[in-house]
This record gives C-alpha cells, sequence and structure tokens, in this order.
C-alpha cells in the first residue's frame, strides 16, 4: 500500500517538478551562512543520524525502502523502488534523490516523512546540499578511529602553560576571540580545591596561598590537594554516580544493604592512584584475573550494585535477564559512552551495535550464579565475599585448627578404638542388634501413617497438614495399601512434622521415606526445611524434582552459599521407591547423599561453597516438611510412606535395611568366626556410628567445634561480587529483549567495527577488560579523560559525555581530546597526573568573567576562552556548609550514615528512618545512606542522582526547592548557628562578617558587602531584641548547643547573617 | 510547524490555545515565571542540544485541549475488578471450579500463582445492581460511585505488560517498567508549564490512612531525565507540608521577606562583578519558594470549609490526611490551576482475605470519590478538569490459595481491569470495552497502557508522539513506541 502511493507521489513529482527542484528562499539564504568546509563528521553525520538513520540506517529490520544513508556505498547505489534514481549523487544535486525529497513540501514525497515527526531546518537542508556538492564524502566516525598523535599547534603572543592551551588557545584565536586573563588567588584555590577534593579552603589554607610569593605556589597547591585524603572522595563521588552504587535494592520495599566496602575501595583506589587501567580492570575481572587478591575481589562488586527485587510474585528468570542487561547496559555507558542498551531489542539505531552484537556483549556478564529475587530475611544475595574483620579472622582460624585437630582425633580414636571393636565381635555382642526392621538408634521421628499423623518415636510430637502460610490445620489423605496406609499428597497441603528435622549444617543427620513419583511429574518438591521455595532465597534444605531431574540443595543464601548436586539419572516413576538422605555434618558436597532403594545416587555436583548456617536462627523455625510448600509446586499426586529421622548418618547398610532391601538377621546369627569381610566392615561401620562410646563423645566434640564454626561466621560481613560458573551459561539472544523469547545462542564477543575482540584474549570478563584497555580501542581512554575534563570544566570535550555515538555531540577539540587520552594511556594511565595537567593549565586558570563579545559568540563556553563557573553540586553545598563552621566529620569510609531527614520520609515504603545523633551527621555527603527509592531530598533536590542506573554526567537545574533547602534545611540552619556563634567572639561585626564571608565564600567581602550584612546584622538584632520568641529556630535546630552565656538575640541575628551569605551566589557557584 | 513570536491560529477551536501561546509569550518575557526560569537554566545547562524554548515550542498543543488539569485518584495495589464494576453473574455458579484452560491459554502467571495445582474459581461476593440513566452495574462496595455513575467514562478493557507492583507501577506512570523515565505528570508540567505561578505544576498526596501493603516510590511522581522543575513535589499532612517549607520556628513570613530583600541585595553586589544571568534565575527562584511559603499552607488549609463540605466528603474528612481529607485538598489545588494532582491511596493488593480487604478500601475511599465528582461538578470544574480512577492491574478469577465462598484472595492480573475517567474530554456514563465471561481475557476494545496515556495527553492538547524529549542520543516520549487515541470515548 505504502510503496503505492510512493510511486504515485513519485510519478506526481516528475510532472509537477520536472528534474530540477528550486532551492526554497529560506535555504538559500542559510547556505549563505555555511562555513568554507563542510566536514562529514561536524555537520553532516549529526543531521543524517537524527533525522534519518531511524528509517535508513544500521537497523536492518527498519530499514525502508533498502536505503541506508549511513554508508556510502548504499547511499549512492541504485533505489531498488525509484529505477534509475540514486539517493545520493555526489558532485549533483540534481541527480540526488536526497536532494529533492528534502525541499519537497509534498507530504507523500518528502523527507523526512511527515508522520515520524521529525523536521529538517533550513540550515540543515543547507548543509545537505553543500555537501552534496562538494562530493558527499562519507567519513567513519570519529569515536570508532583509533585517535592519532595530533600536531601540538603553535600559539602566538599568548602564555602557555601546557599542550592544552596550545589546543584550545589557537582554536579561540581562529575564532577572533581572546582568552581571559588568570582567575585572582582567591577565586583559583576555592575553585581547585572544590574540583580536587569537593572541599573549599580553610582560612589558614587561604592565607598561606595568598602570602606564598613563589613562582610555583599554585602547583604547591594542586600538589597538596592531590595528596589530600578527601581527593579519593571527590573522584569516588563521580565514580559511584558512574558504579550506580547505593545503600538499598532499588525495588519496591526496597531495603538498605550495605557495599560500603566497594564504595572505599574506590576512595582508596583514587587516594593510592592506581591506575586507571588496573582500576577498571579490577572492577571488571578482579576475580578471574591470574593472582586475584581480596581487594580485586572487592572492586568486583562494581557489577552487583545494580538494583535487585525482592517483590513476592517476580520470575525469577526475568529478573535474572534484568541483571545482566543492567551490567551490560552500564559497560557501554561508563566505558565506552556508547548506549548498546539501545540493541536489547533490536540493532542499534544509530551506532554500529546489532542486537547479536548486544547478546555477545550481555553473555559476559550471564555467568554468574544468582538469584532473580533476593532474599526476604537481608541475607545478602550470592555469590559473596566473606570479610570478616582482623578479630573474626583470628577467631575463625582458631576454630579451624580445633575441627583440624578434633578430626585428626576422631580418626585416631577409631584407630585407637580397634581392639575394642575385636571384641566387641569376640564376644559376638553384634548379635544384640536388634534386627526387627527399622534402625532405631538416634531415631528423632518415625512416621508410619498408620492411623494418623503421630511420631511413633515420641507420643508428645505430632504432624500436622497445612496450605500456605496458615497455621490451621488440613484433612491428611490416607490411602489403603498391601502394607497398611500411606499418605497422598494433591501439591498445596503439606505435611509439617513441627519440630522435627530442624538442623544445623554441623548436624550429622539422615532421612529416609518411602515414596511415589507420578509420571507426570517434572517439578516439584518431595520434602524440605525452609520457609519457602525462593522467598527466602532457599535457606535450609530440599529434594526436589527440577527440570525432571532429582536434585538436592543444602544452602545458606541459594544459589551460591550452597550445596548443590543433580542426580544423573531417571529416578523410577509410577512405583514405590525408598530415598534417603545423609548428611555427615562436613559442610561438603561429598558428605550430602541420596539413595535409591539402597544404593547410592550417582549425582553431579553443581555447587559446593556452604559457608553460613542453612537455619534462620529465630523463634519460628520450619521444621521437615513434606509434600508442598508456600508458593512453590508441591508433590502433586505424589504418595509418601514410613518416614524415619536420624539424628545421625546412618550406615549404607542400614540403609539398605530402611531400603528393605536387607537385614542384620544373616549377621546376628552367625557365629563370630563364620562373618566374611564384607561383614566385618558392616558391622565395623556400625560400631563406629552408634556403638563406641568414646567414638560418639569425639564425633560429638567435632560436631560442637563445627557449631562453633558456624556461630562464628554467621555475623561476619559479606559483600556481593563476581564469581565465574564452572560452566558457562548458555547465552541466547532475545527476541525484543524478553527474558522468555530466545532465539539462537550466541557467544562472547565484542561489537567488532568498535574494535574486534582479538583472538588471542579470553572470551570471558578479564579478556573484554584486556579489550577494553588495549591501546587499538578507539574509546576507553577518550572516554576516561572526557569524564576528567568534564570534573573541572563542567562540560566533557564531548559535552554529551554519555554518547561518543552518531547521536551525540562532537568534541568541541577533537585533536585535544585525542592528544589527552594518547598521553593518559601513555603515562599508564595514570589519573592523578591527568588530573594535574588539566588544573596546571592556562586554559583551567583562567577568571570565569564574561566578556559581552565571548557571550555573544559562545554562550555555552564550548571554546573555554573564559574559566569554568558551575553551580556547586549537591554533595559540595552541603560540605562546603559543615567545612565553613567547622563541624565537618573527616572519618574516611564505613558504613553510610542517617543525617537529618524529614521525618516520614520512608514510610511510603513501609521502612523506618533512623537518624544518627551522634558527630557521624556532621560527615561528608557522599556517605550519607541512599536510598533509592526515596532519595535523602537535601542530595536529591540539587540533581543528586538516584543511582538506579549508570550516570556520567548529572543536570544541573535550578529549582524553588532549592532554595527552601539551603533556607531551611536544620543542616544549614545549624551551620549557620554555629557560625553565628563563632561570630561572636569577633571584636567587631565588620570582622566577623568578613571572616564568615571568607570561609563560606572563599573570598574577601567589599566594603558594599560588608556593609550590607552589618546592617542586616543590626536590624535582625533589633528584631531578636524586641520578640525573643523569634530566636528559637534560628537556634534549637540541630544538635549543636550554643554557649548558653551568649547574648541569643545577638547569635541570631548573626546566624541570619551567615545564612544569607551562606544562600548568597558566591557561595552556592564555584566561579 | 514554526512557531513565530507572533504565532496565532484563528479559529474559535483554538482560542485556548492562542491564550496559552500569549501566557507563555508573557513567561517568557518575565522573570517571575517558571517559563522563564526554566529557560535560564537550561539555555546553559540543557541535557538536550535543543533549548528549552525550542522543545516546549515543539511540543505546544496542536490539537485544542479539553481539560486544563488532571486528577488521578491512583489505587495501589491492584483493585479487583470483581467486587467493583466488572460484574460477572455467570461465576456464582462456578465456586472452587478450576479456570477452563481454553480461558487461561498458557498465559504466564505470577510467581505466587504459578505454582498452584488448581486455580479454583472464586465468584465475587458483592451484589450487583444497575444504577443512573446509564443502567451501569456497580457493586454494593461502592453505593457513592453508584450515585455518580452517569458522569463516568468506565473502561473495562484495560491492560497491562507488567504482572508485578514494581514494574507495573512504574508502566503506567512513565510509560516503561524499568525506573529512570519522567512520570505523566512530569511531562505535563514539561509539555504545558504551570498556570499557578505560586505552587508545583504536579502535586502528589499520599493517603496515610491507607493499608501500607505495597510500597510506594518516589521516582513514580519523579521528572527521570527531564530538567527537575517537573518532579512532582509530595505535599504533606503535618506541619511541613513541602519539604524545608518552613522557616526556622518563630521566624515568620515578614521577617523571611526582609532577610531575602538583603539576600538579593547581596546577590547583586556579587553579581556586579560576574554579570551572569543563571544569578538572577536563581533569585527568581528563591522569589517563587517564598511565593510558596505564603500559598501552600493557605491552600492546605481546609479550616473553611463549610459544613456540608465535610459531610459531602464523609465522616474522615476533617482527618488531615486521609483519602477523605485529601480529596477536598485536592479540589483546593484544583481550583488553584494546579496541572497534575495526583491522590495515591494503597492497600488495594488482595491476595488473601480479599472481601475484608477491599470491603475496608472501598469504604475508605467511595464517599470521598464520589463527593470529589459532585464538588467538581457543581463548581463548574468538571467541565475543565479530568479524573482518573484506577490501579497498575487488576485481579484473577481464580483464587490464590484457599477457597470459601465469602473467603479468598486475588492474584495479580495484567490482561483485564477495570479503569474509570470523568470529566473534561471524556464521554459521560458510557462503558467502554469488554471481557470475558471470567474477567480474564478482552473480548472487545483492548485499552493497552499507552493508549490510556495517549488518550490523556490529547484530552490535555498534546500529542503524544510529538511531546518528546531527546536524551541519551534518543527522542523519549511518555508512550514509548506505541499508544493510540482512543476516540471512541472523547467528546
Amino acid at each position: 500500500m505504502k510503496k503505492y502511493f510512493l510511486i504515485i507521489g513519485f510519478i506526481l513529482f516528475l510532472f509537477a517538478f520536472n528534474v530540477s527542484s528550486k532551492i526554497p528562499d529560506e535555504v538559500a539564504a542559510a547556505y549563505k551562512e555555511l562555513p568554507t568546509i563542510i566536514d562529514y563528521n561536524e555537520h553532516v553525520k549529526p543531521i543524517l543520524s537524527d533525522k534519518c538513520y531511524a528509517c535508513h540506517g544500521p537497523d536492518v529490520t527498519k530499514q525502508k525502502a533498502g536505503l541506508r544513508l549511513d554508508i556510502a556505498d548504499s547511499a549512492y547505489a541504485p533505489l531498488k523502488e525509484s529505477p534509475g534514481k540514486v539517493a545520493i549523487f555526489p558532485f549533483n544535486l540534481n541527480k540526488s534523490e536526497l536532494f529533492h525529497r528534502i525541499i519537497s513540501k509534498d507530504p507523500d514525497y518528502m523527507m523526512p516523512m511527515p508522520k515520524s515527526h521529525l523536521i529538517l531546518s533550513a540550515k540543515e537542508k543547507a548543509i545537505l546540499i553543500k555537501w552534496i556538492e562538494n562530493g558527499a564524502v562519507f567519513k567513519p566516525h570519529w569515536a570508532f578511529v583509533a585517535p592519532l598523535k595530533k600536531v601540538i599547534p603553535m600559539v602566538y603572543n599568548l602564555n602557555v602553560i601546557n599542550p592544552i592551551d596550545n589546543f584550545v588557545f589557537s582554536k579561540i584565536q581562529q575564532e577572533g576571540l581572546q582568552p581571559s586573563p588568570a582567575a585572582s588567588r582567591e577565586i583559583l584555590l576555592r575553585r581547585v580545591s572544590l574540583d580536587l577534593t569537593g572541599l573549599p579552603p580553610t582560612i589558614e589554607e587561604m592565607d598561606a596561598f595568598l602570602n606564598d610569593k613563589s613562582a610555583n605556589a599554585y602547583e604547591k597547591q594542586v600538589d597538596r590537594l592531590l595528596n589530600s585524603p578527601h581527593y579519593g572522595e571527590k573522584m569516588a563521588t563521580q565514580w559511584l554516580d558512574l558504579a550506580r552504587f547505593a545503600d538499598s535494592y532499588g525495588y519496591t520495599v526496597d531495603r538498605t544493604r550495605d557495599m560500603s566496602v566497594y564504595r572505599d575501595w574506590v576512595i582508596h583506589s583514587f587516594n593510592e592512584n592506581l591506575s586507571y587501567k588496573n582500576f577498571i580492570t579490577d572492577q571488571l575481572a578482579g576475580d578471574l584475573l591470574p593472582a586475584p587478591t581480596k581487594e580485586t575481589i572487592i572492586a568486583t562488586a562494581f557489577n552487583r550494585n545494580h538494583p535487585q527485587n525482592m517483590e513476592g510474585g517476580i520470575i525469577e528468570s526475568e529478573f535474572q535477564t534484568e541483571y545482566v542487561m543492567d551490567r551490560t547496559n552500564t559497560f557501554g555507558e561508563a566505558f565506552l559512552s556508547i548506549s548498546v542498551g539501545c540493541a536489547r531489542c533490536h540493532d542499534h539505531k544509530y551506532d554500529p551495535v546489532s542486537q547479536e552484537n548486544y547478546y555477545q556483549l550481555y553473555s559476559f556478564f550471564n555467568n554468574v550464579k544468582e538469584a532473580g529475587q533476593i532474599s526476604w530475611n537481608d541475607d545478602m544475595p550470592t555469590p559473596t565475599l566473606l570479610l570478616p574483620t582482623k578479630e573474626e579472622e583470628k577467631t575463625i582460624a582458631y576454630i579451624k585448627s580445633k575441627i583440624k585437630e578434633k578430626e585428626e582425633q576422631l580418626k585416631e580414636i577409631i584407630k585407637n578404638e580397634d581392639s575394642d571393636f575385636n571384641n566387641w565381635i569376640k564376644e559376638e555382642k553384634y548379635k544384640a542388634i536388634p534386627n526387627n526392621g527399622l534402625p532405631k538408634s538416634f531415631l528423632q521421628g518415625y512416621f508410619s501413617f498408620e492411623d494418623s499423623l503421630k511420631n511413633s518415636v515420641n507420643d508428645s510430637t505430632h504432624a500436622i497438614m497445612r496450605q500456605d502460610w496458615d497455621t490451621k490445620s488440613e484433612q491428611p489423605l490416607f490411602e489403603k495399601n498391601s502394607n497398611g496406609q500411606h499418605l497422598k499428597l494433591n501439591g498445596d497441603v503439606y505435611l509439617d512434622l513441627k519440630n522435627i528435622g530442624i538442623f544445623r549444617k554441623s548436624d550429622p543427620f539422615s532421612i529416609g521415606l518411602w515414596l511415589y513419583i507420578p509420571k507426570e511429574m517434572k517439578e516439584g518438591v518431595i520434602f524440605h526445611k525452609s520457609n519457602a521455595e525462593r522467598l527466602y532465597n532457599f535457606k535450609g534444605f530440599n529434594v526436589s524434582m527440577h527440570q525432571d531431574r532429582l536434585e538436592m540443595t543444602m544452602a545458606h543464601t541459594a544459589p551460591s552459599n550452597a550445596i548443590t548436586k543433580v542426580a544423573l539419572g531417571a529416578i523410577p516413576r509410577n512405583q514405590w521407591i525408598q530415598l534417603t538422605m545423609t548428611y555427615d555434618g562436613s559442610s561438603e558436597a561429598k558428605g550430602l547423599n541420596l539413595f535409591i532403594d539402597g544404593a547410592p545416587l550417582p549425582m553431579e555436583t553443581v555447587m559446593d561453597q556452604l559457608y553460613k548456617d542453612i537455619v534462620f536462627f529465630n523463634k519460628e523455625e520450619p521444621a521437615l516438611q513434606f509434600g508442598g510448600w508456600y508458593r512453590g509446586l508441591g508433590f502433586k499426586d505424589g504418595k509418601l510412606d514410613d518416614i524415619a529421622i536420624y539424628n545421625r548418618a546412618l550406615t549404607q547398610f542400614e540403609i539398605k535395611i530402611l531400603a528393605k532391601k536387607s537385614n542384620w538377621n544373616e549377621i546376628t546369627k552367625k557365629l563370630s568366626s563364620q562373618l566374611t569381610k564384607e561383614e566385618l566392615v558392616i558391622l565395623k561401620d556400625y560400631y563406629v556410628s552408634v556403638i563406641n562410646p568414646k567414638i560418639l563423645a569425639a564425633r560429638t566434640a567435632l560436631q560442637l567445634e563445627r557449631a562453633h564454626f558456624s556461630d562464628a561466621s554467621e555475623n561476619i560481613k559479606e559483600l556481593m561480587v563476581m564469581q565465574e560458573m564452572a560452566k558457562p551459561k548458555k547465552t541466547y539472544l532475545l527476541s525484543r529483549g524478553q527474558y522468555d523469547a530466545p532465539l539462537k545462542e550466541v557467544f562472547p564477543n565484542t561489537p567488532e567495527r568498535i574494535f574486534p575482540f582479538p583472538a588471542n584474549l579470553p572470551k570471558n570478563r578479564y579478556g573484554l577488560a584486556q579489550w577494553l584497555t588495549d591501546e587499538r580501542n578507539p574509546l576507553t581512554a577518550r572516554v576516561a579523560v572526557n569524564h576528567l575534563w568534564q570534573n573541572f570544566f563542567g562540560n566533557g570535550i564531548v559535552k554529551t559525555a554519555e554518547n561518543f555515538g552518531s547521536q551525540g555531540e562532537m568534541p568541541s577539540h577533537l585533536d585535544l581530546l585525542d592528544w589527552l587520552a594518547i598521553e593518559f594511556r601513555e603515562s599508564g594511565w595514570d589519573v592523578k597526573k591527568m588530573n594535574k595537567l588539566m588544573v596546571m593549565s592556562a586554559t583551567y586558570q583562567q577568571d570565569s568573567k564574561t566578556s559581552w563579545i565571548a557571550k555573544e559568540k559562545d554562550p555555552e563556553n564550548k571554546l573555554l576562552a573564559r574559566g569554568p563557573s558551575n553551580r556547586l553540586t549537591a554533595e559540595m553545598i552541603r560540605d562546603n556548609a559543615l567545612t565553613a563552621c567547622g563541624i565537618l566529620n573527616k572519618k574516611i569510609g564505613g558504613k553510610s550514615f542517617y543525617p537529618y531527614q524529614p521525618e516520614g520520609l520512608w514510610e511510603i515504603n513501609n521502612t523506618n528512618y533512623i537518624q544518627d545523633t551522634t558527630d557521624e551527621i556532621y560527615r561528608r555527603s557522599l556517605y550519607i545512606v541512599l536510598k533509592r527509592t526515596v532519595p535523602n531530598p537535601t542530595l536529591a533536590n540539587f540533581d543528586g542522582p538516584s543511582r538506579a542506573s549508570c550516570v556520567v554526567r548529572r543536570q544541573s537545574t535550578n529549582t524553588p526547592l532549592q532554595a527552601l533547602v539551603t533556607l531551611n534545611d536544620p543542616t544549614f540552619i545549624e551551620a549557620a548557628k554555629i557560625m553565628g556563634e563563632e561570630m561572636c567572639k569577633q571584636t567587631n561585626i565588620e570582622s566577623a562578617i568578613h571572616q564568615v564571608y571568607r570561609k563560606l565564600t572563599g573570598t574577601t567581602p567589599n566594603l558594599k558587602e560588608v556593609a550590607l550584612l552589618a546592617n542586616l546584622q543590626q536590624s535582625q538584632y533589633r528584631l531578636f531584641k524586641s520578640n525573643p520568641n523569634k530566636i528559637n529556630g534560628w537556634l534549637n535546630t540541630g544538635l549543636y548547643k550554643i554557649n548558653k552565656t551568649l547574648d541569643p538575640s545577638l547569635v541570631a541575628a548573626n546566624t541570619v547573617v551567615a545564612s544569607t551569605i551562606l544562600n548568597s551566589d558566591a557561595t552556592i557557584t564555584k566561579r | 510547524m514554526g512557531h513565530e513570536p507572533d504565532f496565532k491560529l484563528h479559529h474559535p477551536d483554538f482560542d485556548e490555545l492562542n491564550k496559552r501561546l500569549e501566557r507563555r509569550d508573557f513567561l517568557k518575557k518575565t522573570a517571575g515565571g517558571l517559563g522563564a526560569l526554566a529557560l535560564g537554566t537550561l539555555l546553559s545547562s540543557s541535557i538536550s542540544s535543543k533549548t528549552f524554548e525550542q522543545q516546549i515550542l515543539e511540543a505546544l498543543p496542536t490539537i485544542a485541549p479539553k481539560a486544563k488539569r488532571v486528577l488521578y485518584l491512583f489505587m495501589s495495589g491492584g483493585p479487583s475488578q470483581f467486587e467493583t464494576f466488572d460484574y460477572k453473574p455467570m461465576l456464582s455458579s462456578m465456586l472452587g471450579k478450576g479456570l477452563p484452560e481454553s480461558v487461561r491459554n498458557g498465559q504466564r502467571l505470577t510467581g505466587m500463582s504459578a505454582n498452584q495445582s488448581k486455580l479454583p474459581i472464586a465468584p465475587s461476593f458483592c451484589d450487583f445492581k444497575q444504577y443512573g440513566k446509564s443502567k451501569t452495574w456497580v457493586s454494593d462496595l461502592l453505593p457513592y460511585t453508584a450515585e455518580v455513575v452517569d458522569e463516568l467514562c468506565i473502561i473495562k478493557s484495560m491492560y497491562t505488560e507488567q504482572i508485578n507492583h514494581d514494574p507495573a507501577l512504574t508502566f503506567f506512570q512513565t510509560g516503561h517498567q524499568l525506573p529512570g523515565r519522567p512520570s505523566i505528570g512530569s511531562w505535563l508540567s514539561y509539555g504545558l508549564g504551570t498556570e499557578n505561578k505560586n505552587l508545583p505544576a504536579f502535586i502528589v498526596l499520599v493517603s496515610k490512612n491507607a493499608s501500607r501493603d505495597q510500597p510506594l516510590y518516589a521516582r513514580l511522581w519523579g521528572n527521570g531525565f527531564l530538567p527537575s522543575q517537573h518532579q512532582g513535589v509530595q505535599f504533606r499532612a503535618g506541619n511541613d507540608p513541602v519539604l524545608f517549607l518552613n522557616n526556622p520556628a518563630g521566624y515568620d513570613g515578614k521577617d523571611r521577606k526582609e532577610m531575602l530583600h538583603y539576600l538579593n541585595k547581596l546577590n547583586e553586589l556579587q553579581n556586579d562583578v560576574w554579570g551572569d544571568p543563571e544569578v538572577e534565575a536563581r533569585m527568581s527562584q528563591y522569589e517563587l519558594a517564598f511565593r510558596m511559603q505564603t500559598s501552600v499552607p493557605d491552600v492546605m488549609d481546609t479550616a473553611n470549609e463549610t459544613e456540608e463540605v465535610f459531610e459531602l466528603y464523609g465522616p474522615e474528612s476533617r482527618d488531615k490526611g486521609s483519602y477523605a481529607s485529601n480529596c477536598i485538598l485536592a479540589r483546593k489545588l484544583l481550583e488553584k490551576d494546579v496541572r497534575f494532582v495526583q491522590l495515591y491511596h494503597q492497600g488495594w493488593d488482595h491476595h488473601g482475605s480479599l472481601p475484608q480487604g477491599i470491603k475496608q478500601q472501598c469504604k475508605q475511599t467511595d464517599q470521598p470519590t464520589a463527593a470529589l465528582i459532585m464538588d467538581l461538578k457543581r463548581r463548574g470544574m468538571l467541565e475543565d478538569t479530568l479524573v482518573i480512577w484506577g490501579g497498575e492491574f487488576g485481579r484473577t478469577v481464580y483464587s490464590q490459595g484457599k477457597l470459601d465462598k465469602d473467603n479468598y484472595g486475588r492474584d495479580h492480573h495484567p490482561r483485564c481491569f477495570t479503569m474509570w475517567m470523568a470529566g473534561a474530554g471524556v464521554k459521560p456514563g458510557i462503558t467502554y470495552g469488554a471481557t470475558d465471561d471470567f474477567s480474564y481475557n478482552i473480548i472487545k476494545k483492548p485499552v493497552h497502557v499507552h493508549d490510556f496515556q495517549a488518550t490523556l495527553l490529547h484530552i490535555m492538547g498534546l500529542n503524544h508522539e510529538n511531546l518528546v524529549y531527546k536524551y541519551q542520543g534518543r527522542r523519549f516520549r511518555l508512550t514509548d513506541v506505541s499508544g493510540k487515541v482512543i476516540k471512541e470515548i472523547l467528546t
């Protein structure tokens, strides 16, 4: 249909316009204003990309009329739907279909099509026209061509400090402008202090710099700041935006969890000046390095910072997929500044990242055994790294040595008791082993369902039938069989043994039962000791059918703090079988086994790292349950009988007895001389397990020591980190990005048009990190120096720091960007050195005043003919106030803290905010607890991001809510109050104002300002004197108590003065 | 479409548009309006390569707007359609029978009931009757709503793609299931600006008396990647209705005015050096903040409402922060021409004990909701105010967990649910769309969340395909890549 209209449109066009179209007047006018040289990358590509690629770009499925305008071959080729025409005919407008279409006003013919809502401006049309006239030269996108070392341009008659200035000043001169003179020392010191440490200079620091007459006075300050421990904090603040670091999970209930160890690693790494190459390699692949350390593994928390969901109804695989996508997208944005996430559902519309490329990249981040739904009981989602304190490390080491000792002792005793065993045989005491069926020693519970759910070992205990979490009892369904009765299950109602079967990971135990598994059953639990299938992210142990295979898990938190074994073969169905689980208390997979009809079941171990206990340690400890679980698939139409639970690992022979494959009769009727070798082994096993009191005592001692180990481990801090699965998970290209729509399998690889993955690299995250830092990678170093640049200059050299692709802005100084990128790489990715280079440049040191000529010619300061000037960031605004009043708590690192915050904010997601009450509240803002769904208003109002996803460039807005924060937030009133008190110590108000003004703004007030503020102080003093009730709010806000002997009216008046300065431009803006 | 400074369309349909253009022009020229302030900030720090002005102008109404304001009553948790509006008499004889596979048709279930061995049908415990001239079926739990049913346009064929609260709520409010996009109110603020220069364009109220079964998150009224002046501002019951609105205790408005006067002078002195327009922009923000300090407590104060109004809104209406009280407050905000007011009432997530739970929810919300409709109508405001009622998804026909005649639960159901709209732009007294006998599938006129959003924007005079913001190289819109206006419900 559409085609039909196109053809008609085309025919009409032929009649209406003949061949040569007239260039509209406004386009002709715009044409005259164009620069002499039209550059493809700078002028043309942005237009083609933004206005044409949606239908004629890299996305194969969306290409209309078979035309691509992102590559020359296609653009110059004959048009399939317009025979004899080409879209672009170099040097010939009239033969270029593109030309006719962009100037047409015919809705059926014009381009872009009206329904796209995209419009070309006259200037854009003119550019395309001139470009075609000049030969329509295509060039590769600048960002995908590796940077080349550029010649440092010459600059005449200007003082340059380093090559940055050569690049910047030469361009300024070309544009007919002049660089600005250097900023005043006060302004410069405040600028560089805030930029390098996030903190303002103190009065002492200001005076030292102002009085330093040496030639390198500024450089000394720069070195001092680069070596300050607060440098790392400032650098980390930006990095944490990029790494989406937060203190909460981010979805629904949004509980908090502590990832501060990662944050502190970032601070420390910047302070130690870890090379950027190692800095990002550790974060991407610290666990896969040839020699990983605790520190490099901590760094991998980078890839676990993403939000995670604990909502009850979520679908496990949906969110597992979402987490991997988050990592993939973050990788693209943080290190490549390419929005790879766009290729989740389809080929990227603007950049050379196909949908297949996306899933290839995704596969690097997919090999981690993690849960989609996180636990309801605040266990850290696995995999995790244990982070014992020094003290805990000692305790653990001690207990480990004790366990070793007890294990040795047990072996020793068993050996030593050989003679005792021989006597026991000789005296034929084995004849006393009861041979009436079921082994009785250490039997904790036995349920035969003959008449009820009672435990025949202990009459006081009684099982019940339950559904969901109801405590109400349901009716059991008994069925007759040849031996009496068994229990029939429907998959929803389950048998709860109440207080039977509660074992810790240090307890040996056995569970035996008869069961009948229906043929249809492919998924569902047979028995478990836990609260629910997934909601507690599985804690306890269970035996289930999973994907038609029998599976057994024992876990602190599944899937990675656990033992999981899967049966290798099929399990008999539609017939009664006997199943026994035994566990030796070792926390190891080889100590956890299953037996079917008395024979060991061959199983594959898929996880063997259980490092914390398997119980909840609370009053409502769940017991052993059979046939179903809360919100999980049950043992539908299954049958159960004769459940026996033991407080020890049964011997293999006893397991056979349970399965009715054997009994003691054959042995107990024999004389000792008649016993075979095999029978002696069987008896020895039994003797060791049940008879010898010394062995039993040694085993109990070992069990106790193991329990101590569990107790000592339980509260050791954990950090979510990356851990590669032994067998890589299969990755598929997902149709439309949907977790449940896999198409074809894909393998680790990187987008080849950015830079192909070298064949010699491992196809894992470590290989990916090497690809990223390979000198042939065109993006990494450029992206990194651009991030650093925007810290100092407000905007990056590429303003769209998050997007170096076709839709991003062109670099304002491409040659400089490339020079810096190479310089950075060749310096060994030395971050401090690069920072120093930038802040030492004359470009950075310029005054930021705007001449009207510069404002007219360059309102956005792209040319950098003046110094940078920006509003303080959210963190700086608060830290500046705390520093100025002298109350800042400079403690570095540790858990996040809870500052003043209006009451009740966290109530919308049912959580409590408990404000700190010590000097913790005066810590730096980067340590403020960051709850993703309810951000701290002091920071959020000043554009602090919610850290739900990677952010490399913050907004900088200006709203009335910001005014309310600095006027009325207790943090700022308190700071003003402390300064108000301090002012009372000065002999006269002028010097008091002078001092507070310097502390807050880093500059000296002029006479007019001092006079104005002195006036304010007097009028406020009169106000407070005559209305003492007006003082209250000013002096009683915040934890800080002022000196009671001072005149409260005076303190309050001073406080208002300090608050006024704090709210003024000189405080809020970094000039 | 280029908008020249004197751009005008000379047709009566466009009178409203012309008024807006004049106002916008005025805002651009004065320092006091939000438009100018935003302009000041954005010219220097716009995320997009376009200026704010260009973006606003591109998004200007090309459709004559029907509504000036929106009131969105968000019933968080997913109210059951079976106990409210979607009458399914056939189910009464099917208590406990399994849901036929032909109806479910392999559609996915949540992790909460996917593992049930059986999906037993739970007929509604409610009685339904027909009300009004429109003879609309309404449950006996909503007697007050039943009285105003001729004002409502009930959509029974809503559907969403999300099956769990967080993604579903986020999808409804931002058009995308993952965090990070602007909410509906932010888009409206961005697209239309504010009519009241003393109050934010987008205000959020959260009932304090709801049972908080499912949490809310500030991102539901967040500005996403839009400039932050478009964020929703939560007005809270209590002494500090807007965060940090109150001056230090004892220091009154007059005192603050005096202090701000000095602050202005100080800024002027400082700016003598810099000549930075940003300073002027910030000073205007302080003025606006000051005006909010006066106007917000004023609008929050319901003491001057008449006895009759409190009667109308019901017994809880004097209890500040309750749903009923928030309804009165919402009406007051609308009277002040606040562009978008959104009330959140939690507590509709009835996985178990649904009858008891939903009775309570309806008791809290039915009378005040109906009162709002009547109140707006008699004040002549229903003509240019669009009212919306609904949650993030519906509930299943089958019981989650155990089923008794009088006690059951229902799981999340995204495949169909009921919402209603009333007032400006929508036909009153109609029902749109229909579901099958099990209210499991839509059989007539499905309305996707993006369709609903497109329709809402259309009623406000905005083309959902035009209201875009370029971020990270891509043009984003509320309706993502789909959505169509439901023309049949429009007046």
